[in-house]
């Protein structure tokens, strides 16, 4: 899922500054899941804004709402009920959310009121880590399900740097290193071969280094009726 | 079907209400009772409730394994020919009154069939309807 921060009220508070109606849009998507963007989370935001000690002058008003995914263009545009008075949107969603929002509401500004931080999961209970960078060529396979793209700070792909110690990173004692993670699991796994391929440099152009990347899927477009 | 379903161990504590991060829960009191309910729209199903139940009163299982609902049933359109399923009779009347005379309730083989015998000059064959 894509896990997202809440930014601090007094930037969210400055952000929306000037505006008298303000409508607050939380996402029941991963935002939810995560506990920094969903329904409960666009009322409590409400809540503490409605506060006059974060404005300078008079609190806009605010109207709360929650939508399944904020990052579905049409979904937004045939479901979501804008007031006609609403100057302004707080999205609580990633920053695919707040983005397609203001693509589908366009001049609306939408204002985040999230920072997006990384794609991850729940290891446990309230602990979510990053596990995805999105880089465009998975090498999972090769690494026991641990990814070094994200896992290691250096993004080595060829095994543990010099400052790996103990079975942690150099940059932290907290922090494991990925590689010392991955060659203990091939080992379990009877498949410590897989340390011995060598992986040549990668092609940074599919992790987006070449522009923003698009996923086409060729028939789509036919199936999904006019709205 | 219910796809939240709690078993005899739940005591009505609501910690599944308290922690549900989608407000997917909700509680309601009347009459001395006490009464759950679940909203299926807004539920994200992370399974927060199932984790902080301090009865394990929840039966996560059907939220992630559950029967089909039946949503609509149309009447069909079978091939005069064969019998094979060819569209639904509603979408039949949905079309135009010019497109629906050329909807011949056939099979695409048969239809390709009724195609050569028309070129070839022979009988168009037999049309009919069947449920």
């Amino acid at each position: 899922m894509i896990v997202g921060d809440l930014k601090s009220l007094k930037e969210i508070a400055s952000s929306i500054t000037g505006y008298r109606k303000v409508m607050v849009l939380g996402c029941g998507g991963c935002v939810t899941v995560c506990r920094s963007g969903g329904d409960a989370e666009a009322h409590d935001l409400a809540r503490q804004l409605s506060h006059p000690e974060h404005h300078k002058g008079f609190p806009p008003d605010f109207v709360v709402d929650t939508i399944e995914r904020q990052c579905e263009n049409d979904l937004l545009k045939s479901y979501l009920k804008i007031p006609e008075d609403a100057e302004a949107i707080l999205s609580l969603a990633c920053g695919a959310g707040v983005q397609i929002v203001a693509d589908a509401f366009e001049p609306l500004p939408v204002i985040p009121a999230l920072t997006t931080t990384f794609m991850g999961g729940a290891d446990e209970p309230g602990v979510w880590r990053e596990k995805c960078r999105g880089c465009g060529d998975c090498l999972l396979a090769c690494t026991a399900g641990i990814c070094p793209i994200s896992l290691c700070a250096k993004r080595l792909l060829n095994g543990p740097c010099g400052g790996s110690r103990s079975g942690c990173c150099e940059v932290s004692a907290d922090i494991p290193c990925a590689w010392a993670r991955i060659y203990t699991r091939l080992e379990k796994q009877d498949r410590l071969y897989l340390m011995d391929e060598h992986r040549a440099p990668r092609d940074w152009r599919k992790a987006g280094h070449r522009g923003p990347r698009e996923r086409r899927r060729t028939g789509i477009e036919l199936t999904y009726g006019e709205r | 079907m219910i796809y939240f379903q709690v078993n005899e161990k739940c005591n009505g504590c609501l910690a599944c209400v308290q922690n549900c991060p989608a407000r997917a829960l909700e509680s309601r009191e009347a009459g001395g009772i006490q009464t759950l309910l679940h909203n299926m729209a807004r539920c994200a199903r992370c399974a927060t409730c199932w984790r902080v139940c301090p009865q394990h009163a929840i039966e996560f299982q059907h939220m992630l394994q559950n029967r089909w609902d039946e949503v609509v049933a149309h009447e069909l359109v079978r091939c005069a020919v064969c019998g094979e399923i060819v569209h639904t009779v509603r979408l039949t009347e949905g079309l135009d009154a010019k497109v629906r005379n050329m909807a011949q309730p056939l099979c695409s083989h048969h239809k390709m069939e009724q195609q050569a015998g028309i070129q070839a000059g022979r009988q168009r064959p037999s049309q009919g309807v069947a449920s």
